[in-house]
């Protein structure tokens, strides 16, 4: 069998489907088969990876139709990287959710399984797409399971984030909607590459009207403000497994389609200060609300933001270092904070206690998540010998390079706000008084697995980062360069 | 059939101004209904109307005067440069079927959220912080 792309999609729509008929057989399908397919998915992810380095782009043309008309999904060093990367993420959630329905009755957890595994393969499809409309069908699959799973427990926060998310996700989609009817009107085309070629031709009026548009749209889905007001709820009321899920995958996709669409198809000039602008807002803006939150999940939640506010500076500066940056700090993001929210989850789930407090003494009934949260901690905030230090050194390497003082100086005060929270929560742990219960739920083995996996990756890169950089640097290279994107895919016309 | 070729083909420009300034009409009102209505279901409603604006925007874009189907069939096998733009009645489709969708999953959190709260009124539901 030949492994291609498109198995990346076809694998989950199919078991998407097959597993209400295969629960009949077998009960526990509805669990096991979406850890085969997201497994199968990591390894087609490093397989394709491979083939990628080794020969250069796959683009592989569906339904036999070429380029220009058909929809195309393309792998370069840049989408195989993240797509590797949320596929990772995505099985190594699915193995910590996997007796995730302890807490729950009965006949729901099908329906959990299933809408997480679509969200993956949802994002995976954004990453790969080569077609404007198709990601815009990518999009809104993984917007309509997000909106399922943030309203997933049935209480009454539950349903009101998801009607949040929803009335905010389909603005979006009705925005994107007319940005891709502005360029199609335009340049006639619907392909990425295509429209990249042709987009110098388009009057600059439009140009901007459908920037702005994208950007609106876009900017709802990567979490950029003032258009994230959606996210604290969406992470504060989904499934814990869910909420990791959110930061180290949605998100990724979110801000790989923002970035596809600014350096790719448009070659306005400005863009790159308004992301730095944006990003610096949405930053500051995340982390002051994150230190004054009463609530752990919205705590993390509003600190994915500042992240990802981080990233859009980093995009922003557009110097290649600085793109290395942002993708090094994408997947430290995703692999942290998910780890964070993992951790976090069980003793919520402990302490019975979704506020700080719950936090109190915590170590001394579930020691090991206690470490494994410190480590998190130390390492998003950008300690020397992990692996959140590298890509934020990285960062700040690329804005000296550029001369941008201010930048520099704002990035470093923003970390202290951050070094605020993030010590006060490890301080909660360990140095708090607390009010002694014994009955501690053990986290079960399958997640002790996951959230060690991740421990110890965040602990491997801190120390030999060289085994990711030569990924990254060929990503960031490949983001960068827009023309050989476009010859390639337009190769065979 | 040919008299009602004849008349649009007369008001023509009446006709384009007609159907883009209904699509964009249809999106205003949609927007006015989203941002400033406080029932649950007007919101909802909203949300359609937006997408049936946007939809006919699309199918509007592809249109050409005087055209056919996109189709190649018996009567028809020249027809081709008359024939209208086929991927904007392609993404429409789409767009239809994931729009039909979004609209089933609101109508469903709005039915839960009136079961907890016993009103439709967004101003009485904000338990979360926007």
């Amino acid at each position: 069998m030949v492994i291609t792309p498109v198995h990346y999609i076809v694998a989950p729509l199919l078991a998407a489907f097959a597993i209400p008929l295969l629960s009949k057989i077998y009960k526990d399908a509805a669990r096991v088969v979406p850890g085969i397919v997201l497994f199968y998915n990591m390894i087609i992810s490093f397989v394709l990876m491979r083939q990628v380095l080794k020969h250069g782009m796959i683009n592989e043309i569906i339904a036999g139709w070429q380029p220009p008309w058909g929809i195309n999904l393309v792998l370069t060093p840049f989408t195989g990287f993240l797509a590797a990367m949320v596929s990772v993420m995505g099985f190594i959630i699915w193995l910590y959710g996997f007796r995730f329905k302890r807490t729950l009755k009965g006949g729901v957890v099908k329906y959990y399984e299933i809408l997480q595994m679509m969200m993956i393969a949802g994002s995976i499809g954004v990453i790969i797409t080569g077609d404007l409309f198709n990601m815009f069908v990518f999009i809104e699959i993984v917007g309509i399971t997000a909106y399922s799973l943030t309203a997933f427990y049935r209480d009454r926060n539950g349903a009101e984030a998801g009607f949040k998310y929803l009335l905010l996700g389909s603005l979006a989609s009705v925005f994107l909607l007319l940005a891709i009817l502005l360029i199609y009107t335009q340049t006639g085309t619907l392909n990425m590459a295509q429209i990249a070629e042709r987009m110098p031709e388009v009057s600059s009026g439009i140009k901007i009207t459908a920037l702005i548009f994208f950007l609106i749209a876009l900017g709802i889905e990567a979490e950029m403000f003032p258009l994230n007001g959606w996210t604290p709820d969406a992470y504060e009321q989904a499934p814990s497994p869910t909420s990791a899920t959110f930061a180290a995958v949605v998100s990724i996709a979110g801000i790989y389609a923002l970035v596809r669409v600014l350096f790719t198809l448009f070659d306005v000039s400005g863009v790159h200060q308004y992301l730095i602008v944006m990003g610096f807002i949405t930053m500051l803006v995340a982390e002051i609300a994150a230190i004054s939150q009463k609530n752990l999940k919205r705590m993390l939640a509003y600190s994915s933001i500042g992240q990802v506010g981080l990233v859009l500076i980093a995009f922003g500066i557009g110097s290649q270092l600085a793109v290395f940056g942002a993708l090094f700090l994408m997947l430290n993001h995703a692999v942290i904070k998910s780890l964070l929210f993992m951790t976090g989850s069980y003793f919520i789930y402990n302490s019975g206690e979704k506020r700080l407090e719950g936090l109190n003494g915590m170590h001394k009934r579930l020691p090991y998540v206690s470490a494994l949260f410190s480590l998190a901690a130390f390492a998003i905030i950008g300690f020397p010998p992990f692996s959140g230090f590298w890509s934020k050194f990285y960062i700040l390497i690329a804005a000296s390079d550029q001369k941008m003082i201010f930048l520099i100086i704002g990035i470093l005060l923003v970390t202290i706000i951050e070094l605020v929270y993030y010590l006060r929560l490890v301080g909660r742990i360990y140095f708090a008084k607390e009010e002694m219960q014994d009955i501690a739920h053990k986290p079960s083995v399958n997640a002790l697995v996951a959230m060690s996996f991740l421990a110890l990756f965040i602990i491997l890169i801190g120390i030999y980062p060289d085994i990711i950089t030569g990924y990254i640097n060929q990503a960031a290279a490949a983001l960068l360069d827009k023309t050989h994107y476009i010859q390639q895919i337009l190769a065979n016309k | 059939m040919n008299e009602f070729n004849e008349l649009f083909i007369k008001y023509k420009d009446l006709i384009t101004i007609a159907v883009y300034g209904t699509a964009i009409m249809l999106i205003i009102i949609g927007l006015y209904a989203v941002l400033l209505k406080k029932h649950l279901i007007k919101i909802v409603i909203g949300l359609s109307i937006i997408d049936a604006g946007v939809h006919l925007l699309f199918v509007a874009v592809g249109y050409i005067q005087n055209g056919t189907a996109p189709i190649f069939s018996p009567g028809y096998e020249k027809a081709a440069n008359r024939m209208v733009d086929p991927v904007p009645q392609a993404l429409v489709l789409t767009a239809i079927v994931i729009g039909f969708a979004v609209t089933a999953l609101a109508l469903s959190l709005v039915i839960r959220l009136y079961k907890h709260h016993q009103t439709a009124n967004i101003e009485q539901i904000k338990s979360l912080k926007w």
